[in-house]
């Protein structure tokens, strides 16, 4: 029992490295516009569904093909900006409502595209047991992208903290009016910050491929395990996003491991409630208002 | 109540029946366009009294659903007494959402999804009650009372219309009742509504269980109608998505905005998008959804008729979101 357990909490771990790309992308918008884009899960399903066709049809490996989603996805994620920024009034809530509209529109368009069968990669590399210490079994695919999950949330930190677009992208959610006086224009770093949520949501997509099934559905889904993982983390905590998409991981093959795979989505719903409801500003947020 | 809208309704009654009551098929789709404007209604009271925006009505439409299903089968409930029952499961259903009230917007409406979500997985795993994945089946439809046969095309019509009619009477009352002025002040001002003595919190609950009630009690309508339920049927993310679109296409701040808006969304969407489209039909919602928000964000209505509102004396006072905006 106890190696399930612990077998569990590897698994768990790994699932958070990609749980951490597909959230990643979210954050970041969330942190610095206050908008929560709703498409997010779409976006990723869209690269996700890019890089099957790369495959299915074209041979092409699905990792060869990130490029190819990547773009896909950042034209889609700045046509979404596009959008909403030309919403004036009541931002916070139109936005809401609009990034609904156009997962609504996404989720069909890959419904007609793709039809609504059940796709998996083929490349038997991906699904290549990797064992290590005898005790902890993966696929290539997991530990791949929970590495590609590590690596490109140290990057976003760093960009986002040290960089000079990350500091102005900052300025720019802490103050616009004085960001601009300072010499930065909030549209190119709110454009910026689109693009990398798009470079995100790409990766994450091929990742998923990869490493799970798909199907046209599945969007949805997405976008709430990238909120809940981004409401765990706390408002535009970068760090927190890699220890919350852990977290849910964890928790999630637990259940899987300790009650039923029937009740997995089930315990992230219920961690998102609790969080919401005990620790609105999220574990590592700075004191943010939701209530 | 005006003239001009008792005429719509007596015609509803009256003219309707004449005119479609042969045609079934018709008739089944305003049956289900009624039903859709009954969770808009629901929909557009929460958010337009309680100032709450919810994406998680299928929680309420599915609990209303089971409730009323479960009753009439296993316990042998008369069907109507069901369905009312169907809506207070719904509404008690809103009292287990309730921490929710203290999220502001945006982390509401998720918070209601999440709630959903969980309400769709529990539905599927307690076997024992729901039957679980394979759902219920032969569920007593509408009876038959004084002769007249309920469960026929032309008695369902008469009974989502009398709901929809009851739930805009109760809408009415609530938004001209002293409660309501303070729900409009409220938005304009939670703090300082607060501040005056106005148990905001507890107000808002209350729109949050008369709207669950409504959503219940239309789900339970469309459970007798269909026959069938299964959980990923009753909790399903149409029921939650069609009334934003509608009511945010109609104009959810305005009472017949959300039900015109269910209406003219949902036979648009059977008649025209679904034969243009077999497949991802719905893509039209998001499509509409987007271009309201972006081009009319008060919806269809206000849309329509500004073309008249110059003829009218222009009012001193700015609304809310200009003062807002000239704040900002």
């Amino acid at each position: 029992m106890s190696e399930l357990v612990l077998q569990s909490l590897y698994a768990g771990l790994l699932a958070g490295g990609y749980y951490a790309l597909i959230a990643l992308g979210l954050t970041l918008i969330f942190g610095t516009m206050k908008v929560i884009n709703l498409a997010h899960g779409e976006m990723v399903l869209l690269a996700a569904y890019i890089a099957y066709t790369a495959e299915s049809v074209y041979g092409i490996n699905p990792v060869l093909a990130i490029p190819l989603a990547v773009a896909a996805v950042v034209l889609t994620s700045v046509m979404v900006y596009g959008l909403v920024s030309r919403i004036r009034q009541d931002r916070e809530l139109n936005s809401l409502i609009l990034t609904f509209g156009i997962g609504i529109v996404l989720t069909n368009f890959v419904l007609m595209v793709w039809s609504a069968d059940i796709r998996s990669t083929n490349v038997p590399w991906f699904n290549e047991p990797v064992v290590i210490g005898e005790a902890f079994y993966s696929t290539s695919a997991q530990v791949l992208f929970f590495l590609a999950g590590l690596g490109l949330t140290a990057a976003l930190w760093w960009w986002l903290g040290r960089s000079w677009y990350g500091r102005a992208l900052r300025a720019v959610a802490s103050n616009r009016n004085a960001a601009m006086l300072m010499g930065v224009n909030p549209r190119t770093t709110e454009v910026i910050s689109f693009v990398i949520a798009g470079l995100l949501a790409g990766i994450a997509g091929v990742a998923l491929y990869t490493v799970a099934v798909i199907h046209p559905d599945l969007g949805h889904n997405l976008t709430i395990k990238a909120f809940v993982i981004t409401v765990l983390a706390g408002l535009g905590s970068i760090p927190g996003v890699l220890v919350g998409a852990m977290l849910i991981g964890v928790a999630e093959y637990m259940t899987i491991t300790l009650a039923s795979s029937a009740l997995q989505e089930l315990t992230g719903m219920v961690m998102f409630l609790l969080v919401l409801f005990i620790r609105p500003s999220g574990l590592f947020g700075s004191r943010g208002r939701v209530g | 109540m005006r003239a001009f809208p008792i005429a719509i309704v007596a015609a509803c009654y009256l003219v309707v029946p004449v005119v479609l009551g042969s045609n079934d098929y018709i008739l089944s789709l305003v049956i289900a366009a009624l039903t859709l404007a009954a969770i808009a209604l629901s929909w557009a009271l929460l958010g337009n009294l309680g100032g709450m925006v919810s994406f998680g009505h299928a929680a309420f439409f599915g609990v209303g659903a089971y409730t009323s299903a479960l009753l009439a089968k296993d316990l042998g409930v008369p069907v109507f007494l069901a369905m009312l029952a169907g809506g207070a499961g719904a509404a008690l259903a809103s009292v287990v959402t309730m921490p929710a009230l203290r999220l502001r917007g945006p982390y509401f409406a998720l918070a209601i999804l999440a709630y959903a979500q969980i309400f769709r997985i529990l539905a599927n795993q307690m076997t024992g009650v729901t039957g679980g994945a394979g759902g219920i089946l032969s569920i007593p439809p509408l009876p038959t009372v004084f002769g007249f046969d309920f469960s026929s095309k032309l008695g369902a019509y008469l009974v989502i219309l009398t709901l929809l009619v009851l739930g805009i009477l109760a809408y009415k009352a609530i938004r001209d009742s002293y409660w309501g002025l303070a729900l409009k002040a409220m938005h304009d001002s939670e703090d300082a509504t607060r501040v005056i003595g106005v148990p905001s919190t507890r107000l808002k609950a209350a729109m949050l269980v008369v709207s669950a009630f409504m959503a219940g009690v239309a789900g339970a309508f469309n459970a007798h109608v269909i026959g069938f339920l299964e959980p990923d049927y009753a909790f399903a993310g149409t029921w939650s998505v069609i009334p934003v679109v509608a009511a945010i296409f109609g104009g959810y701040r305005t009472l017949s905005g959300p039900i015109l808006g269910a209406l003219v969304i949902y036979l648009l969407d059977q008649l025209l998008f679904k034969t243009l489209m077999p497949q991802g039909h719905q893509i039209m919602f998001g499509v509409l959804l987007g271009a309201m928000i972006l081009f009319s964000p008060s919806g269809l209505l206000p849309l329509l008729t500004k073309p008249f509102a110059r003829f009218k004396p222009a009012k001193r006072t700015p609304t809310p979101e200009k003062r807002h905006a000239a704040a900002a």
